[in-house]
Formats: C-alpha cells, sequence, structure tokens
C-alpha cells in the first residue's frame, strides 16, 4: 500500500526529475558548453576554512608584520599585486587573532586601492574591517576581506581594468600559496599538501597574464608568470597528484621570492 | 526624422538590456532564496555570483577548484519561475561528484563533499522552459 502510494506520488509530483549521467566525458563536453575561460577562483576563506579543520598552525609565526600602513609603489600592475598580496596577509592576521594588524591591513587595503583608483569601492569594507577586528569578530573580518577581493574586481570592471583585477587575485594567491606552503611543511601531511594541488588555477592565471595587454605585462608581470610556470610544472599534469615535502619547499620557495618582489619598494 | 531615428535605436538599446541586469539579478534573488536555510546552517555564502541566459537543454560547464575537507552547496534560481533547471557537479575524471541535490520550479541545488582537492565540474541546464533563452544564476556556499 505504501509502495503504491509513493509510486502515484512519484508520477504526480511536478518535481520528479531525471537522474544526472553518472559519468560524464569531460574532454568531450559540446562546444557550446565548454566555458574555458570560466573559472571560479576560490576566495581565500575556502582555503583557510580546510587549514583550521586539518590543524592549528602557529600563524602568528606566519604573520608578516608590517611596520605601517602599506603605500603604493610602482606602477598600477605592482599596486594591484600588491593589493592582493596585502588581503591575503588580511587573512593571516585573522588567524593569528591580531586585532592591531588586522586594523593596519584595513588601512593598508584603502591606501593601495587609491592607488589603483578604487578607493571610494573599498572604503566601507576597509572600515568595516577595522571594526570587526576592534570587535575581535573574526568571521567577520574573513567576510569582509573576502568583500573587499569582490569589491575592486567590481569596481575595476567598471574601471575597464579587468587586467588589474585579475592581478589583484593573483597576488592573492601567490601569498596565499606562499602562506600555505609554509603550513604544510612545518607539520607535513598528505592531506594538507594536496591543498596545494590546484592546477585549473595555476593555468587560468597563465592564461590571463600571458593574454595580457603587452603594456600590463612589465618586468615584475613576466617574473610572476614565470613563477607560475615553474609551480605547475612542479604540481604535475594529473589530477589528486601527491605533492612530496620537497616539492612543497619549492613551491614555498617560489611563490615567497614572487612575494618580495611584488612587495619591494619602486625607485 | 535623424533625430526619431536616434531616440528609437537608444530606446530599443534600453529596452534590450535593462532587462538583462533585471533578470540576472532576479534569478540571484531565487538562487539566494535557496541558499537561506543552509545559512542558518554555517555556510558561508560567496558574494560573487556567476549567471547569464541558455536556450533549453544546452549545458553551460564552469570550472572550480574545490578543496577536500569543505562541504560545497552550489544554488541555482531562474527568473523564468516555470522553467525547470538543473546543476550538478563532476569530478575532473566526469564522475558524478555531488552527495546530494534537488530541483524544484526554477531553482536547483547540489552538495559536494570533495573527496580530493582539485578541479571540478558544474554542469548547469534549463532543461524546460516557455522561453527561446532563459536567465539563470549560480551562487555557492561552503563551511
Amino acid at each position: 500500500m505504501n509502495k503504491l502510494f509513493l509510486l502515484a506520488l512519484a508520477v504526480v509530483t511536478p518535481n520528479a526529475w531525471a537522474e544526472p549521467p553518472a559519468k560524464i566525458d569531460v574532454s568531450q563536453l559540446p562546444s557550446q558548453a565548454r566555458m574555458i575561460d570560466e573559472v571560479i577562483v576560490p576566495v581565500p576563506s575556502e582555503v583557510f576554512g580546510v587549514l583550521d579543520k586539518i590543524g592549528q598552525p602557529h600563524w602568528e609565526e606566519i604573520l608578516r608584520r608590517s611596520t605601517g600602513v602599506v603605500k603604493p609603489s610602482g606602477g598600477a600592475e605592482q599596486i594591484a599585486l600588491m593589493l592582493g598580496s596585502v588581503i591575503a596577509e588580511g587573512f593571516i592576521a585573522v588567524e593569528s587573532q591580531t586585532a592591531e594588524e588586522v586594523k593596519k591591513i584595513g588601512k593598508s587595503v584603502l591606501s593601495l586601492s587609491e592607488g589603483i583608483g578604487v578607493k571610494k569601492a573599498v572604503q566601507r569594507r576597509s572600515q568595516s574591517i577595522i571594526d570587526a577586528a576592534d570587535e575581535k569578530d573574526w568571521k567577520k573580518v574573513r567576510r569582509e576581506l573576502d568583500g573587499a577581493l569582490s569589491d575592486v574586481k567590481d569596481a575595476m570592471i567598471e574601471l575597464r581594468s579587468e587586467e588589474l583585477s585579475q592581478l589583484v587575485s593573483l597576488g592573492g594567491w601567490l601569498r596565499g600559496t606562499e602562506a600555505l606552503s609554509t603550513v604544510v611543511k612545518k607539520n607535513f601531511s598528505k592531506d594538507g599538501a594536496e591543498l596545494l594541488h590546484q592546477p585549473v588555477l595555476l593555468d587560468y592565471f597563465d592564461k590571463r597574464v600571458s593574454t595580457m595587454n603587452p603594456r600590463r605585462q612589465t618586468p615584475l608581470v613576466l617574473k610572476v608568470r614565470q613563477g607560475l610556470l615553474e609551480i605547475r610544472q612542479l604540481i604535475g599534469t594529473g589530477e589528486g597528484g601527491e605533492l612530496s615535502e620537497k616539492t612543497v619547499q619549492e613551491i614555498e620557495a617560489i611563490a615567497g621570492g614572487l612575494v618580495k618582489a611584488i612587495n619591494l619598494k619602486a625607485n | 526624422m535623424k533625430f526619431t531615428s536616434v531616440i528609437a535605436a537608444l530606446l530599443c538599446v534600453l529596452l534590450s538590456t535593462a532587462p538583462v541586469h533585471a533578470t540576472i539579478d532576479d534569478s540571484l534573488s531565487f538562487a539566494l532564496e535557496a541558499a537561506d536555510p543552509y545559512v542558518k546552517d554555517g555556510f558561508t555564502v560567496r558574494e560573487d555570483y556567476w549567471g547569464g541566459d541558455l536556450p533549453v537543454k544546452q549545458t553551460k560547464a564552469i570550472v572550480h577548484q574545490l578543496f577536500k575537507g569543505n562541504e560545497y552547496w552550489f544554488w541555482m534560481g531562474s527568473d523564468q519561475k516555470v522553467a525547470k533547471i538543473s546543476v550538478h557537479v563532476y569530478d575532473s575524471d566526469g564522475n558524478l561528484a555531488e552527495v546530494e541535490a534537488w530541483q524544484k520550479p526554477h531553482m536547483a541545488a547540489c552538495r559536494v563533499v570533495p573527496k580530493k582537492t582539485g578541479s571540478y565540474y558544474l554542469m548547469v541546464e534549463i532543461e524546460k522552459s516557455p522561453d527561446e533563452r532563459t536567465y539563470w544564476s549560480l551562487s555557492y556556499g561552503f563551511r
């Protein structure tokens, strides 16, 4: 009786739906289904969330404390990369629950945004970051930092500077990757190392940088691209590949070198 | 005469572009409506969203890096209230990766708990709709 009732329900319910195929051939997607350019770059919170679950890294050892508010340096490309790396530093400051550093980062975000003409778009976020740090509402600080990235991107698209917005994402990814490698290296585990396995993002960033307007391809940007290619090679082509401790160290060194170059004061 | 042609052309442009934003935004509001109960369960909804318009039965693939250790919900919405839409997630080998999925009129969602860190394919589709092209929006959350 019950079975009959369920069968009848399945027939009449308007929401009944076909099961999706259990397997598809991703190399044979029809041309109209392919969206090579459409790659979702994860927000830093997604990575930091996993790290929280894996263990309790000593974030204060990884945090790179600034001596003051970071000022724009170099051309727009360098400032965009700096902005991304400062936002990523903000996440590390949140993890280490260092309110003073988070507040400094909030001000640095504003200062660097001004350098690339998007100050207005992030003004509210910057203030929210500072206020939430005062209240030690770390979850909110994380959310506002994620939001700052999103606001910068939207404002830059409005200013027709999408390429600069890609550099902001890239700067953040590099500092995040450096920090992630350091955390994984300090307490090596297969699960931790797997977080660095991001071939699709590396391919995406490489494609974005290599197709940038030549005037955006400054020596610094080209250096960053070279570093991306080196990391890509270390990660390998397969999915779910296992990364050794040595590979993690190499990734840390490359990403760290690039972050240093990005934050180098221009003469 | 020329002036009226220009005005007519401008009106055409305005009429053809304004609804595009409105409908993607409307679609997003339904995706977020679908997300609402999960926010209460501790999912952080990302502020960015993806969207566009699709003809019926045409699939669109979006590549996304997912991290093992996180749990994800993907929510899709459409402003076409009688549309039947779907979102499904496949891993890089093409295996269906979701652990749960649902479909309601003009909303759909699926949950993924990645078995490995790597690239995944989000497949969105308008299965049924009275419109030639149907607007959709996709949002996601994680915890």
